[in-house]
């Protein structure tokens, strides 16, 4: 094995488990050490992209980078550390979660259109994550707060079912006590503990109701959550140019071959995930 | 005119099959298929085209199940998913040379190469095949009752897409040389000299093929539903089509260990027909219904995959028309789109 | 008045008075082909035909057409064309609760036969010389009048065919002749040029299950590959679960793009299921002895 980046696009490379934890029910936090060519091959991962997870012996499947590349730097001669929250609802996911700290995936990627960051720049950031879509979401916040003169105000709207289902709980604080930063949190169903809103995630978007003003907004979460959002969004003036989605979709290559992740016209694997709204809305064919 | 005779061809082909693998259309039960032969006397007769193969040359390149990795455990318990591993890619080997290609199956290469060749990141595995595959192409004499081949773009007699040309007339076989690799494969071969002009072939009414831009007012038209209701959405039509390449990725437990070496990444022919490809984890399913994914189809070839890569995904070789159990024919919604 | 014009006025009448939403019978499709036919409306009934290219096995599209697709959902009604082959399969589909016996309205033809090419091939003139071949399943029937209908075309004909007149089946001989060995080199052999397009078993009423076992992802019953081992899993474990079910229409060897002789191998366990157990699949809303939890003692269904 060698330290360079794979001519095939193929073929994985090794990751270490570093850090294995529960995020939510069901759904795990992984921290990947990635090994040899993969520490470089990630180094300009970028938030909005993805990577396929192997679980060898199963097979792979795609999740969003949980993290940013720099705060993932290589320490003490190591490789690149990368976060991935997988959900277990299938045979690759479910082979993910049996592994433990030192046990080996495979890593391929970075893959994917990103959010255009750059171009966020001096705008204010409406950050919208359901459930595990707030996994993606997170190399967006961190990348705001680490960069904080950079962007605007950061409004960050975070949901889930249930208290027990909301992820990176322990950062929140951290987001809290970033300047000119905003959280707010919301459930469907709440728990004995709860005192912060209770209710969908549209509801407390139309209580917040956020100006659309120099703002973009960038959404992640079930599509029918996405469906909902973008109406809300619209409602509060927010135009589709403004919105940004990160879609999901079944894929087998991630690299625009396999011919199974389009959505009309476009591969959600290259063209996206990341979308505006007004892309989404341009599609012929409705990711719902 | 450069000919051979038929017996200078057969000798020709003896030889080279003992140099490289040699696939050619071949009788295997009652179906004729491009499959490798050990001597020129197992090649089908030629010509008309009941003696055109089933499937195309696709499966040359892109073969129905191809193993991308061998995947070895050095420590870890035996099954599961836990443990350290050394990964081994296995990208094909081997100098092959398919005989009788007609050009519908040669101009699906073209198709093919858009998508794993031009388009970053090239595909190793299909690069490896297409590098050390010489493509010898048969003119059809007539067009099929269901080719459309000219209609898109194409020929019964087109020499474009293949590296040498054989035309069948009365005075012998005529050999045009397309590109370099033809030329290097017929060095040392005679060939006689002879007077006369090239054969054209016989051609059909052509298919009325709508521009690109005539399909996205169509995309929700009744008529896809409609169309699909019969639909047994099995993976016929893509299977037969020279261009279709939608592939699954699984790893699987190989039949023994090999030393560590104990599953292997596997991919192989899908098809966007089922209800369950393109469903997520956690149930959604863009395409429920049987009409949204015959759309896709159809959107795929003329309209999606052009966008994508350039070519159309069609060649005209009619075997999705003949290979239907149901009689659903691209004509027939090639035909709604120009006239609907 | 022809099949063709009892069958549009049938389906007609049960269209005007609401009685079915949809009538499947056959039309005549591109290229002269029969095809499958969805008519929802009276005004559409003209598209319907009947000749000897009527091939397909239309109960096929029954259960998933009357399934509900919401909960609590007014159950759905059809009409459906069947021959006598197709109506032994709405028994066993009966038997298997898909759906219940008011929800089809069964318009039986008694039918002269199928001939080869139906589907594929343009459909013969009639008084064709010379007459193009009955499909093997057809030389070898011996009942031609459906066993369940509601509405019946044609009348039954005046001497039912004697058993021994009949051709016998060639090709089961000729495998039964085979050596153990020599069966499973047969079978290899063919199963060989299988592609898993998976025709047969989507032609197949029977085979209805939402997921089939050997496209499961999760369980991984069998690989993906279009390898040996898989293809031969496939054909035996499906021959198995059609054991005592199949009703011999032959669609799945029809619709084969490889010539697969698939309906032999039914042929062959429905052969070792009728010696087991006296029993014949599709002669009533009965399930098949391999789907019946029998007691000690007991043999038949």
């Amino acid at each position: 094995m060698t330290d360079t980046t794979h001519e095939n696009p193929m073929l994985p490379y090794l990751g270490r488990l570093v850090g294995v934890s529960d995020l939510a029910t069901e759904i795990k936090l992984f921290r990947v050490e990635l090994l040899e060519g993969g520490s470089q091959a990630f180094a300009g991962s970028q938030p909005g992209q993805f990577a396929f997870l192997s679980a060898f012996g199963r097979g792979e499947a795609p999740f969003g980078i949980a993290s940013t590349a720099r705060r993932g730097q290589p320490q003490n001669g190591g490789g690149r550390v990368l976060d991935f929250a997988v959900n277990r609802l299938g045979s690759v996911t479910t082979g993910l979660h049996e592994l433990g700290e030192g046990d080996e995936v495979g890593v391929r990627g970075p893959m994917g259109t990103p959010f255009p960051m750059e171009a966020f720049k001096g705008k204010n950031l409406i950050v919208l994550g359901g459930g595990i879509g707030g996994a993606p979401l997170r190399p967006v916040i961190h990348t705001v707060l680490d960069n904080r003169a950079d962007y605007g105000r950061l409004t960050v709207l975070w949901a889930a079912r249930h208290p027990s289902l909301l992820v990176f709980t322990e950062e929140y604080d951290g987001w809290r006590d970033s300047p000119d930063t905003t959280l707010y949190l919301t459930v469907d169903e709440p728990d004995a503990t709860w005192d912060h809103h209770v209710g969908l995630i549209t509801d407390l978007l139309e209580r917040v109701a956020p100006s659309p003003e120099n703002a973009v907004t960038i959404t992640c979460g079930p599509p029918i959550m996405i469906h909902f959002v973008a109406k809300m969004l619209e409602r509060l003036g927010f135009a589709p140019e403004q919105s940004y989605v990160t879609l999901e979709a079944r894929m087998h290559c991630g690299i625009g071959k396999c011919g199974r992740c389009n959505l009309g016209e476009k591969l959600v694997c290259v063209d996206g995930p990341v979308f505006s709204m007004a892309e989404v809305g341009g599609l012929l064919e409705s990711f719902l | 005119m450069r000919v051979l005779s038929r017996a200078e061809l057969g000798a020709w082909l003896d030889a080279l099959a003992v140099e490289k693998a040699l696939l050619a259309p071949t009788e295997v039960e009652s179906v004729v298929l491009y499959r490798p032969v050990q001597s020129s006397a197992e090649i089908a007769p030629l010509q008309g085209n009941a003696s055109r193969p089933v499937l195309s040359i696709k499966e040359a390149f892109f073969p129905p199940t191809e193993r991308l990795l061998l995947i070895g455990k050095t420590t870890g318990p035996g099954n599961g998913t836990g443990g350290q591993f050394r990964l081994r890619e296995t990208l094909p080997e081997g100098e092959q040379i398919v005989f009788g290609v007609r050009p519908c199956d040669a101009r699906g290469m073209r198709a093919l190469d858009a998508l794993f060749l031009h388009t970053q990141p090239a595909d190793p595995y299909y690069a490896r095949r297409r590098e050390n595959t010489t493509l010898i192409g048969l003119a059809c004499a007539e067009m099929g009752p269901s080719c459309f081949c000219k209609s898109v773009g194409g020929g019964p007699d087109d020499p474009a897409d293949v590296d040498l040309m054989l035309t069948e007339t009365d005075k012998g076989y005529v050999v045009q040389t397309v590109t370099e690799k033809g030329r290097t494969l017929l060095a040392g071969l005679e060939l006689r000299e002879i007077e006369g002009e090239m054969p054209r072939s016989a051609l059909n009414e052509p298919v009325p093929i709508p521009d690109m831009l005539a399909w996205p007012p169509h995309f929700q038209d009744a008529f896809w539903e409609q169309s699909s209701e019969r639909c047994l959405s099995c993976r016929i039509c893509a299977y037969v089509c020279p261009t279709c390449r939608c592939f699954a990725v699984r790893d699987e437990a190989l039949p023994s260990s090999q030393g560590e070496e104990c599953y292997e990444r596997i991919r192989c022919w899908d098809s966007c027909a089922g209800d369950a490809y393109r469903r997520i984890a956690g149930g959604h399913n863009p395409r429920p219904e049987k009409g949204q994914r015959l759309r896709n189809r159809y959107f795929c070839k003329f309209y999606y995959y052009p966008q994508q890569y350039g070519p159309v995904a069609c060649t005209g070789c009619g075997r999705c028309i003949e290979a239907c159990p149901v009689n659903i024919d691209i004509t027939e919604i090639l035909a709604h789109l120009v006239t609907g | 008045m022809t099949h063709a014009a009892a069958i549009r006025g049938k389906a007609r009448e049960l269209l005007q008075t609401g009685q079915v939403e949809c009538v499947l019978g056959y039309e005549t499709g591109s290229r002269g082909r029969v095809r499958p036919a969805f008519i929802y409306r009276p005004e559409e009934v003209e598209r319907l035909v009947w000749n000897q290219a009527c091939t397909h096995n239309l109960t096929t599209y029954l259960p998933a057409k009357l399934r509900p697709t919401k909960p609590g959902q007014t159950p759905r009604h059809v009409a459906v064309v069947v021959k006598a082959c197709d109506s032994r399969a709405i028994n066993v589909l009966l038997a298997e609760n898909q759906f219940t016996r008011d929800q089809v309205h069964v318009i039986g033809v008694v039918c002269d036969g199928i001939v080869e090419g139906a589907g594929f091939e343009r459909i013969p003139e009639s008084g064709a010389a010379p007459p193009p071949a009955l499909q093997r399943r057809c030389q070898r029937c011996d009942d031609r009048v459906p066993l369940v209908y509601d509405t019946r075309i044609g009348e039954p004909p005046a001497e039912h065919p004697l058993a021994e007149n009949l051709p016998g089946d060639a090709e089961l001989d000729r495998l039964e002749a085979m050596t153990p060995a020599e069966r499973a080199g047969f079978w290899l052999a063919q199963f060989d040029r299988c592609l898993r397009c998976y025709a047969c078993r989507q032609a197949c009423p029977m085979c209805n299950c939402p997921t089939c076992l050997y496209e499961r992802d999760d369980s991984l019953w069998v690989g993906m590959g279009i390898g040996s081992s898989e293809k031969r899993t496939f054909h035996l474990g499906r021959a198995y679960h059609l054991a005592g079910r199949c009703i011999g229409c032959d669609e799945c060897e029809r619709v084969c793009p490889m010539n697969i002789p698939i309906s032999l191998l039914n042929r062959k366990l429905a052969k070792e299921i009728e010696l087991a157990f006296g029993y014949r699949a599709g002669l009533a809303p009965v399930p098949g002895p391999l789907v019946t939890v029998l007691e000690s003692g007991e043999v038949k269904p």
